[in-house]
């Protein structure tokens, strides 16, 4: 009984850590095209458009700069990148991945403290 | 009482995570210890790696330091903080990453989504520049590392990493991070150098990136080994052509185009730059035709066609007045 009302209390918090942490897969059904491919089909069509699209070298490197780069090395940095990398640059530079070393909230040690023993996170390379 | 409840949920959670599993490692090291032994020529190798440790925020500026050096470029981090660094995200993107090499004169090729290819890499004596979710989805932890051996018998791969030298680290862990990175890695390449398990594609991929800074000899090189390797690409025989065409070598395009057209007579693209370098040399006639044949199958770059054709044509009338 005082274990079903544990359960019960939890359950929230229990479905909030579950649903944060894990991005399941649901096993692929076999010779059925599904949604998942289609939208890679149609992610391929839309950077296509999007490479067409017009936008300036100088735009993306005015970004960069905005950005805190140095205004040369925009201007080389961006000679030497494809029409396709342009324009995703254009598109996603605050929300594409920055690699940055290691930096921390806080608040989460704990957490990938354990997670880290467990291997799934390697947030602190030495345990 | 909170506490536990809190302590209950994470424990339960973990263990759902860990089910999430490293399916790469599980297999890679399977047919390790069942003596099937994959493409890896060695159970454990170490390359003699550059060591660039870096300050906050600048394993990016680090890392494509320490590949560009490797493959024989003279530069350091500093000097590539300006290259790839953007101050307002505090760290380095990955196009930027891509594209750094170039300037220099290297390829950056991204290896298939494999950890069997990473490792096979590693094997022909090439560093791996990896990216990494060290944290989690939700708060993700981003992280540029070297790949720089493994060693099977102890399940690890040993990366420079941070402020690590010769960071081991579990094959699975790795795994576990790398994927939520997607999986990215890449090499560099001189031009003219495949990589092992080579894929056309990527390999192609590499090759555009590097046509926008490289010099027209090296961008040649690299066409001519591509084509070598798989002669049947359509992409490739054309890019062959067209490298040989931006050197003035009509003669060269004009070839490489036919091969393309003898294996593909439908390819639009390749009539209509082989029309382009028969109009180089004169031979109106012969290039009327195949520019004639380009607009009658058309597709996507229909003006371009009809462009050639219009100006071999005004050429025509201009030779005959």
């Amino acid at each position: 009984m005082k274990m079903i009302t544990m359960l019960k209390k939890s359950l929230p918090s229990l479905l909030i850590v579950v649903f944060s942490f894990c991005a399941l897969q649901a096993p692929a059904m076999a010779s059925v095209v599904t949604t998942e491919q289609l939208m890679a089909e149609q992610r391929i069509e839309q950077q296509r458009e999007a490479a067409h699209a017009f936008f300036s070298r100088q735009d993306v490197q005015a970004q960069l700069v905005a950005r805190g780069v140095d205004v040369k090395a925009a201007q080389s940095r961006i000679a030497s990148m494809s029409a396709a990398e342009l324009s995703t640059l254009n598109q996603q530079i605050d929300t594409m991945p920055a690699g940055e070393g290691l930096g921390l909230v806080i608040g989460l040690l704990v957490i990938f403290m354990l997670l880290d023993i467990a291997g799934v996170t390697d947030i602190f390379p030495g345990i | 009482m909170k506490m536990r409840h809190a302590i209950f949920a994470l424990l339960i959670s973990m263990s759902l995570i860990a089910c999430a599993g490293a399916p790469q490692s599980k297999a890679l090291l399977n047919s390790y210890t069942s003596q099937n032994l994959l493409s890896l020529n060695s159970t454990a190798v170490v390359l003699d790696v550059p060591f660039n440790p870096q300050q906050d925020y600048q394993c990016g500026p680090a890392a494509i330091a320490t590949v560009l050096q490797f493959s024989g470029v003279q530069t350091s981090t500093h000097e590539m903080i300006d290259a790839v660094y953007v101050p307002a995200r505090q760290g380095s993107l990955q196009v930027e990453m891509l594209a750094a090499p170039r300037q220099y004169d290297r390829l950056s090729y991204v290896i298939q989504p494999s950890l069997e290819v990473l490792l096979a890499q590693i094997d022909a004596g090439k560093p791996v520049l990896v990216m990494q979710n060290l944290g989690i989805s939700t708060f993700p932890q981003w992280h540029y590392a070297v790949a720089i051996g493994y060693d099977l018998n102890e399940k690890e791969i040993i990366l420079h990493s941070g402020l690590i030298e010769q960071y081991r680290l579990k094959l699975s862990t790795f795994e576990r991070t790398w994927a939520r990175a997607d999986h990215w890695g890449v090499v560099l390449l001189t031009p003219g150098e495949l990589p092992v398990a080579a894929n056309e594609l990527a390999y192609l991929e590499s090759l555009v990136g590097y046509e926008t800074v490289g010099s027209g000899d090296l961008v040649l090189q690299a066409y001519i080994k591509g084509v070598e390797r798989w002669p049947n690409n359509e992409t490739l025989g054309i890019g062959l052509g067209n490298a040989y065409f931006s050197q003035s070598r009509y003669g060269e395009s004009i070839k490489a185009y036919e091969k393309v057209i003898d294996a593909y007579p439908n390819s639009a693209a390749a009539h209509n730059n082989l029309a382009q370098s028969l109009l180089q040399l004169g031979r109106l006639d012969d290039a009327a035709n195949h520019a004639r044949l380009a607009v009658n199958i058309g597709g996507q770059f229909q003006a371009h066609y009809v462009d050639t054709l219009n100006s071999i044509l005004a050429k025509a009338t201009e030779g005959k007045q």
